[in-house]
């Protein structure tokens, strides 16, 4: 179970529906910052991610370490959060 | 998903054809599957306003859109799977799928797999892929509050995304390849309106995109009409330049497909693989919109329903 988990989102953005409604069928309770709301932290996940795009989903493990997931991608998500 | 299981009917996609077609036939309890690699709702899903689906005299968020078509089939019993459809082979008395989430069998398929934006093949496009060019408007326009933009294409999409983008960038150069928009009337109009923040430049071809220091500096284009190159200064590149079907998976099949991809169908919407249909913007012919997609999807369901009562038209070859 990981210890925190926080999805950067914006308004319009589908993925980011797609990625809350996963962690939400798996009973996972997430932190959410949408942009538009709070552009000032645009900055932050630009650079947490790399990439001018979101969902941004950073995965905070119980020893700190971080996963970042970029758009809506199971394949990385669903054993970021598992472990 | 089970896997043991033979489904009556898998659908490949779930957009606009598919949640449509999914209500028809959930409805009359034929089993259906979905299957979706990206979101349910396709690109409707990723369009921020969506004036021309009837019904709504107001219009409605492509997102609210997505969500009613979901929800709609999901109430009738329809189950979407996340995954991603490899490759379909004819079996005889059903087809056999092969997915990301394994192998599953059902007695048809609807090949409801719509399009993606096509890339445009020029320098630095794949290198800054997501880090300043972009192929979603909806997705990732956020990021370019108070920024220049380019934006490619001149088709209905092009323009429709460039006028969303002005609620954050403060100038669009919109780069058109031909001498006249593909765009549709209405929309052009409402680009006129716009003027104050987006420039149009016609026959102006997209070359080149060059950063510096890993971000986006211009985009290097030609004004076809003298010749000379032209540079366009900007933060990011917005590409909506044309579609291709999603059907690489069926290139080795006897499904047979238009020059460009497109899926080939009868007047059935059927096949040329027995029990398999297609319908929306995958289908050669199709007229790529929302309402034309829920359409050919509720017509797939009846066929799919004749075709599961032993009812099925002859292929036409
Ligand atoms: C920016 C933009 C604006 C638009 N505006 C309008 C508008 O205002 N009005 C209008 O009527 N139309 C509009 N359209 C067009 C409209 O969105 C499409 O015509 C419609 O979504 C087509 O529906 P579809 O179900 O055929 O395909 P899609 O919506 O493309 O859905 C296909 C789905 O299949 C999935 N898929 C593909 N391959 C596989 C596979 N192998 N395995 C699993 N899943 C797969 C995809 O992820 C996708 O979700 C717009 C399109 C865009 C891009």
């Amino acid at each position: 179970m990981p210890k925190n988990i926080t999805i950067f989102t914006t308004n319009t953005c589908a993925y980011c529906v797609q990625v809350k409604k996963w962690l939400g069928a798996k009973g996972m309770t997430y932190e959410e910052v949408n942009l538009d709301q709070h552009p000032e932290r645009q900055a932050e996940a630009l650079e947490i991610s790399g990439a001018y795009t979101v969902p941004v989903t950073v995965v905070t493990q119980q020893d700190d370490s971080k996963e970042v997931i970029v758009g809506f991608n199971l394949a990385k998500l669903a054993p970021a959060v598992a472990s | 998903m089970d896997t043991d299981k033979l489904y009556d009917v898998i659908m490949i996609g779930a957009g606009p054809a598919a949640l449509s077609a999914a209500i028809y036939t959930t409805r009359e309890d034929i089993d259906t599957l979905l299957f979706e690699r990206g979101v349910p709702g396709g690109l409707a899903a990723v369009t921020d306003w969506v004036d021309n689906y009837p019904g709504f005299p107001d219009g409605l968020s492509g997102l609210d859109l997505a969500e009613g078509l979901r929800k709609q089939a999901e109430r009738f019993g329809a189950v979407i799977e996340l995954g991603e459809v490899l490759s379909i082979r004819d079996e005889g008395d059903h087809k056999l799928l092969e997915t990301t989430s394994g192998e599953v069998k059902a007695k048809a398929v609807l090949l409801a797999m719509g399009s993606d934006y096509k890339k445009i093949g020029v320098p630095g496009e794949v290198e800054y892929y997501a880090r300043g060019v972009h192929y979603c408007a909806t997705c990732d326009g956020a990021f370019y509050r108070d920024k220049r933009l380019v934006v490619v294409g001149g088709g209905n999409s092009a323009v429709q995304e460039a006028i969303f983008l002005t609620r954050f960038a403060t100038h669009i150069d919109l780069l058109v390849r031909s001498d006249h928009f593909r765009a549709s009337d209405v929309l052009v109009k409402e680009l006129a309106k716009h003027a104050d923040k987006i420039t149009v430049h016609m026959n102006t071809t997209t070359d080149e995109i060059v950063a510096v220091d890993n971000k986006i500096v211009k985009v290097v284009g030609t004004d076809k009409t003298t010749g000379n190159k032209v540079d366009f200064p900007t933060d990011g590149v917005f590409i909506f330049a044309g579609l291709i079907p999603n059907t690489q998976f069926l290139k080795d099949t006897c499904i047979l497909l238009d020059e460009i991809g497109f899926v080939l169908t009868d007047e059935h919407l059927q096949t040329r693989m027995p029990g398999v249909f297609a319908a929306g913007d995958v289908r050669s012919g199709a007229t790529m919109q929302i309402a034309s997609a829920a359409g050919e999807g509720a017509t797939a369901a009846l066929k799919l329903r004749e075709y599961l009562e032993g009812k099925p038209h002859p292929i036409a070859n």
